[in-house]
């Protein structure tokens, strides 16, 4: 979120298409990517998001359109003359090498002396840290280690752009979240551009500086977490991105820059324009999101506006509580997220509550 | 537990026992035989005591068991590398180029000369590679050639093109099941360091199908050495190999005991050179660092 937007660009896509036979896996992506930026393509398996990756790796020709890599274009240029380098899905360490064959195995033509590559190699490894890990054999190692080998082997090349296809998927969760901090703090400390494919929102919220949504081989947005999060351009994106809240609503009327609602449950709203993404010819709904609504304590007032309701569910999560929530005597039902601190006592199933909401949270789609 | 194990391990006692007496009636005991009759002395088709190592000190004393010895070797190297060299590229357009749904055909088309008699195959080679044979007469018929070739003549050459055409198949598989085995995104991870595709083949897929290539080795090589049927037919038993030689020493010579000998020796070398390969091959699998 410090990214700042006047760097330079390191890759572009120009109007990419691709077709595998009849499939139109990528079709139509255009967008850049800055250079030094931690950037994910983000969507569900199958949206072409690890083809788009492909396709700046090399492994996969475009059938029109350009991809730019600093600005030359990459059109017939072969995977092992790209200045990227890839940590695969798989890591893909070589079975037969050491841990320093696998890291040294681009170094084959590096002109330095082999005292140097070996220092190089260790330095790699330092970095990742896997120090003296270097004589090991591949596959004694645990699925972390394999990880930071393939980190290690790719960096010590020093591309460009480092492409990195799923790269924790394969870990267990207190892992993936060790090595998503570290990969965040590796990729500050290296300054290279930082390609990720991902189907995780979360580890995409948490990593990226930019996340590109991909659906059925489209961008639906390209834009840094906050916004993708808080202020989602379709309700595909909101449904994909966290937990969102649809609540049927008619529109009243539209002027200027205000839009206002009549959302079932909430009542009359005025929004702002930029609260509305563009129209998509959908049945209108507003979006909220869970930890937006808040359930009001006995003695609290709401400071924006408040909302009768009945408590259908109650979700139980040690540090959060869930609640399912039928909002002023409506079928609509919203769900809420509520810290568990000292004075908010968890409630039960039918008690009646009142809910504070404020409009600004709401995000119109049609 | 342990009784239950006990009863298990007599179940498989019982089980492995047809075989097991199978093998020793056909393989332990003549092998046993052999090795006997190896240190005795043989005289008009019979053989006596006193026991004695005069046969393996004739082996190693006349040229021409060593000259025998030393072409068998020599051939059978020779027809392992030809086929082996040969067959590498098959295994390797089926297992990279082939569509994974017409694998299995490709395999099955590859064991069709099976089908055929090996000795109709080795009477085809002749006609191919005979005096006035199918190589002379097109040579000369499209006047690339104004004599004869007569390939058949030149023995070893004649018995590595059959030997070599008739363990193709053979060698095909283990190859093809060893580069079945190697994960695809390694072959991506090395261009993706730099190497092109034949670097990539040299320093990825080599390395990592040479315990196929060593069970295809060892396919080849035993057998090829104790091959009698193709320096017979092919060779006109003008090129012996060491099995022919046995065979004289033990039908037309009559000396089971020197014809003993030359196989429990021809065994022995088969026996190093095999166990060499078989630890090149641990060297490989094991050694998957």
């Amino acid at each position: 979120m410090t990214f700042s937007a006047d760097r330079p660009n390191m890759i572009e896509f120009k109007d990419v298409h691709k077709y595998y036979g009849d499939y139109h896996a990528l079709r139509g992506i255009n967008g850049t990517i800055k250079a030094g930026e931690f950037f994910s393509l983000l969507g569900p398996s199958g949206c072409g998001k690890t083809t788009l990756l492909r396709t700046i790796a090399g492994f996969e020709d475009i059938s029109s359109g350009a991809v730019l890599i600093d600005g030359k274009t990459m059109a017939g240029v072969p995977a092992n003359v790209r200045p990227t380098n890839m940590v695969f899905q798989s890591y893909a360490i070589f079975p037969h090498m050491s841990v320093q064959e696998n890291v040294g195995f681009g170094l084959r033509r590096d002109p330095r002396s082999a005292a140097e590559k070996a220092r190089a190699v260790e330095e790699a490894l330092e970095m990742v840290g896997l120090k003296g890990y270097g004589k090991r054999a591949a596959h004694a190692l645990s699925g972390g280690q394999r990880q930071r080998v393939a980190l290690a082997r790719a960096l010590i090349l020093k591309p460009k752009v480092l492409l990195l296809d799923e790269p924790l998927s394969a870990l267990d969760k207190k892992m993936r979240e060790q090595m998503q901090v570290e990969l965040i703090k590796l990729q500050r400390e290296v300054g290279i551009t930082f390609v990720l494919v991902t189907h995780d929102q979360e580890e995409a919220l948490v990593m990226s500086d930019r996340i590109a949504v991909m659906f059925e081989g489209e961008i639906a947005q390209l834009a840094d977490p906050e916004t993708l999060y808080r202020r989602p351009n379709s309700k595909k994106v909101a449904d994909f991105i966290g937990t969102m809240n649809f609540i049927p609503c008619t529109i009243l009327s539209e002027a200027g820059d205000k839009v206002e609602v009549d959302a079932k449950g909430l009542g009359k709203v005025a929004l702002d324009i930029h609260q509305a993404p563009p129209p998509r010819g959908e049945t209108p709904v507003v979006g909220l999101r869970p930890e937006t609504l808040t359930l009001l304590y006995p003695g609290q007032t709401a400071t924006e506006r408040e909302t009768a309701g009945v408590i259908d569910e109650v979700i139980y999560f040690g540090d959060m509580t869930y609640y399912d929530v039928y909002l002023g005597g409506t079928d609509t039902e919203v769900r809420l997220s509520m810290r568990n601190v000292p004075g908010r006592p968890v409630l039960d199933v039918g008690d009646k509550v009142r809910v504070a909401w404020s409009p600004e949270a709401l995000v119109l789609f049609r | 537990m342990a009784k239950s194990n006990s009863a298990e391990a007599r179940a498989g006692w019982l089980l492995a026992a047809p075989p097991a007496v199978y093998a020793a009636l056909l393989l332990a005991a003549p092998l046993a035989t052999v090795l006997l009759y190896s240190v005795l002395t043989g005289e008009k088709g019979a053989v006596s005591t006193p026991f004695t190592l005069s046969n393996y000190a004739e082996i190693l004393s006349k040229p021409v068991y060593k000259a025998v010895m030393w072409r068998s070797l020599y051939v059978s190297m020779l027809v392992t590398l030809t086929t082996v060299l040969l067959a590498y590229p098959i295994a390797y357009f089926v297992s990279f180029h082939v569509s994974p749904s017409k694998k299995s055909l490709w395999l099955f088309l590859i064991t069709i000369p099976f089908w055929t008699s090996y000795i109709i195959r080795v009477s085809l080679w002749r006609t191919i590679l005979g005096y006035d044979g199918i190589i002379d007469s097109t040579l000369i018929s499209t006047g690339l050639m104004d004599s004869q070739l007569n390939i058949l003549s030149n023995g070893v050459i004649s018995i590595i093109i059959t030997l070599s055409h008739a363990y193709a198949p053979f060698a095909v598989l283990p190859i093809f099941v060893s580069l079945e085995k190697v994960e695809r995104p390694l072959l991506e991870a090395g261009q993706d360091l730099g190497e092109s595709k034949l670097m990539t083949f040299l320093r990825v897929t080599l390395p990592l199908s040479m315990p196929g290539v060593i069970a295809a080795v060892l396919i080849v090589f035993i057998p090829t050495v104790g091959d009698y049927v193709t320096p017979e037919l092919i060779g006109g038993g003008k090129t012996p190999m060491v099995a022919n030689l046995i065979e004289s020493q033990m039908l037309k010579q009559r000396d089971q005991a020197m014809g003993s000998a030359l196989a429990v020796t021809a065994m022995l070398i088969v026996g190093i050179v095999s166990v060499v390969f078989v630890l090149m091959n641990r060297r490989f699998i094991g050694g998957q660092k």
